[in-house]
């Protein structure tokens, strides 16, 4: 058999690894437009805060690819797949053959349309590429606008408030974190960015980007201000990389759809990774959310799947965590209930700024948000995933006495 | 592969093991001394109030394959094969929180150790204590368990020995022969007359 891996991070190196432990003797190639050994991107914000080195960005050793007997076609875009001839394109010219594929080639950065993005000063932090344009940048900068309150925003922010930039941090909506964050948490991070000492400025965004002598200037906001900056870096989003899939009908613009198996329309390709549209694994519906834990599951089915081993990926859990200097946060699954039945439960500890927000909805526990002490978040996330009713678990996850010893001293109810 | 093997049902929650821990994970693994280091010993179990007067010592399950270990953005968690462990490097560590959002046990906690001292936190569990296993001792938490709420064995072994035991009471009652002999210092004590 003949296994050809499109990307080689999260989902790709996840893929191979799982494939390799299924199908010893398969020749698995893997491909790359990266030349660089794997990495990991969302270390790029802490390298870019000197929270780590650059170094300790390679997950993997540089005898990695021998070690595993993978083939590695590195800085080689892809520019087609060809589904009938079970072949895959690269830039070079190059066509390789495959018995099956698997299209691990993640999401590149979106970008609004607006005037002044080829200004010098302008730029993203998704590769280890933009990471280094920018710190040379930085050398000479003292001022620096980060668009977009997500999660690579703010930690981006807080690395550049670290190296003492004068950070402006712009919000779209009311709040940072949107979608994932309720009021009184989003309350609690924007303290944590005062503390910081960055400028957060809500329903802000960009109208252009200004600049002199080829140079970013200032950025032009929605409101008329002019916001002066030496630097604007990016954040607000990513897209698949599904370009090298036009004319083949397995993707969509919002990623490549895929089954519970993480195959596509095609038989012999599999996807997995930020460049699918996964099924929500409490809604069923499918839902893109980028995450690198998500990455790995479904790189592990997929590289299984393309040994035959038949896996079924359960659905993604959307979660995250981040971790400011000062403020930890961690959420999970859906922010309101989707039925009226459904309730939400808050407890805040004002003094020490701890707060825990579960969310139910017909008996079960379907998100949660949890700031400062997170230790416990697990434990929520496998009662959201394992679709327990609240009334048979042995103790009330809205008590306060809720904890591990709690939930496991005592049998469950039913259970032998 | 040996590991802490955990009887929550004769935990008493005195707290010992944590203390053990604790000072295991010290600099200096001398109790009065640990007290003044500068950075503060952190116990790596812990023990919740669970039924009536029951406790729960809640541990790190060295999870294979394990779902921290997936999640690792920073590439600090790698399972050690000789030891049965997942251990975390400190040095690679970048706080971020991912592993306690992955663990389906809550084991993980956040804090300054020296091993990483440029750092305000990293993540910290049970590692089985490798300096104490290095010479032959079992982890700090099983020696200062007194009342075998914790121990150090093969699960496979122990599994099998507790199967036999309640074998032999199940086939003891179902004969109708009296319930488990009596304990060796019972019949000792009433050797003496």
């Amino acid at each position: 058999m003949r296994f050809v891996i499109i990307g080689t991070s999260a989902a790709g190196l996840a893929g191979a690894e799982t494939a390799r432990r299924f199908a010893p003797q398969a020749t698995i190639t893997l491909i790359s437009d990266e030349s660089h050994l794997p990495y990991s991107r969302p270390l790029l914000t802490y390298l870019l805060g000197g929270e780590t080195t650059r170094e300790k960005l390679f997950l993997r050793s540089p005898e990695y690819f021998r070690d595993w007997g993978f083939e590695a076609l590195l800085g080689t875009p892809v520019t087609r797949v060809d589904p009938q001839a079970h072949e895959v394109h690269l830039a070079d010219g190059r066509a390789i053959p495959y018995d099956r594929l698997l299209i691990a080639s993640g999401a590149n950065p979106r970008m609004p349309r607006i005037p002044g993005l080829e200004l010098e000063g302008v730029f993203t932090l998704r590769h280890l590429a933009d990471a280094e344009r920018l710190e040379r940048h930085l050398a000479k900068a003292r001022r620096v606008t980060v668009v977009g309150a997500g999660a690579v925003g703010l930690k981006a922010a807080d690395a550049l408030s670290h190296r003492g930039l004068k950070v402006d941090l712009l919000a779209r909506g009311a709040q940072p974190l949107s979608k994932v964050l309720d009021p009184v948490s989003a309350r609690l991070l924007m303290e944590a960015l005062q503390r910081l000492g960055i400028t957060l400025h809500l329903h802000s965004w960009p109208t252009a980007v200004v600049g002199a002598g080829g140079r970013v200037t200032a950025l032009a906001l929605n409101d008329g201000r002019e916001l002066p900056t030496e630097a604007v870096i990016f954040s607000v989003g990513v897209a698949p990389r599904v370009e090298f899939l036009a004319g083949t009908e397995l993707s969509g613009p919002d990623g490549i759809p895929v089954n519970e198996l993480m195959g596509t329309a095609d038989p012999d390709i599999f996807a997995a990774g930020d460049c699918v549209l996964p099924r929500h694994l409490i809604t069923g519906e499918p839902a893109a959310f980028h995450i690198w834990p998500a990455a790995v599951a479904q790189g592990e089915v997929a590289g299984a799947n393309l040994a035959g081993a038949g896996r079924r990926y359960d659905g993604i859990l959307p979660m995250n965590s981040l971790s400011l200097t000062g403020c930890r946060i961690i959420t999970g699954g859906h922010l309101q209930p989707n039925t009226p039945e459904g309730e939400v439960f808050e407890e805040l500890d004002a003094k020490t700024g701890r707060f825990k927000r579960l969310v139910f909805d017909q008996g079960r526990l379907v998100g949660a948000t949890l700031v400062g002490e997170v230790r416990h978040a697990g434990i929520y996330f496998q009662l959201i995933a394992q679709k327990i009713p609240v009334k048979e678990l042995p103790c009330d996850p809205r008590s306060p006495e809720f904890h591990p010893g709690r939930l496991w001293a005592r049998p469950l109810p039913g259970a032998a | 592969m040996k590991t802490v093997i955990v009887r929550p049902e004769r935990c008493v929650g005195c707290l010992q093991c944590r203390l053990a821990c604790a000072v295991e994970h010290s600099q200096t693994k001398e109790l009065v001394a640990a007290l003044g280091e500068a950075w503060r010993p952190v116990a790596r179990i812990a023990v919740y109030p669970g039924g009536v007067h029951l406790s729960f010592p809640n541990k790190c399950r060295h999870c294979d394959p394990a779902p921290c270990q997936a999640v690792c953005i920073a590439g600090a968690i790698s399972r050690n094969p000789a030891r049965g462990t997942t251990d975390i490097d400190p040095a690679r560590c970048i706080n971020c929180g991912m592993c306690a959002m992955a663990c389906p046990f809550g084991v993980l906690t956040y804090a300054p150790t020296p091993k990483a001292p440029e750092r305000r936190a990293v993540a910290l569990k049970c590692d089985h204590c490798p300096d104490r296993q290095a010479q032959g001792l079992p982890p700090a938490c099983v020696e200062a368990c007194k009342v075998g709420a914790l121990s150090w064995g093969e699960p496979a072994q122990e599994m099998a020995a507790k199967g036999r035991s309640l074998a032999q009471a199940y086939f003891a009652a179902s004969r109708g022969v009296a319930e488990s002999p009596e304990p060796e210092m019972i019949r000792l004590w009433r050797q003496l007359g």
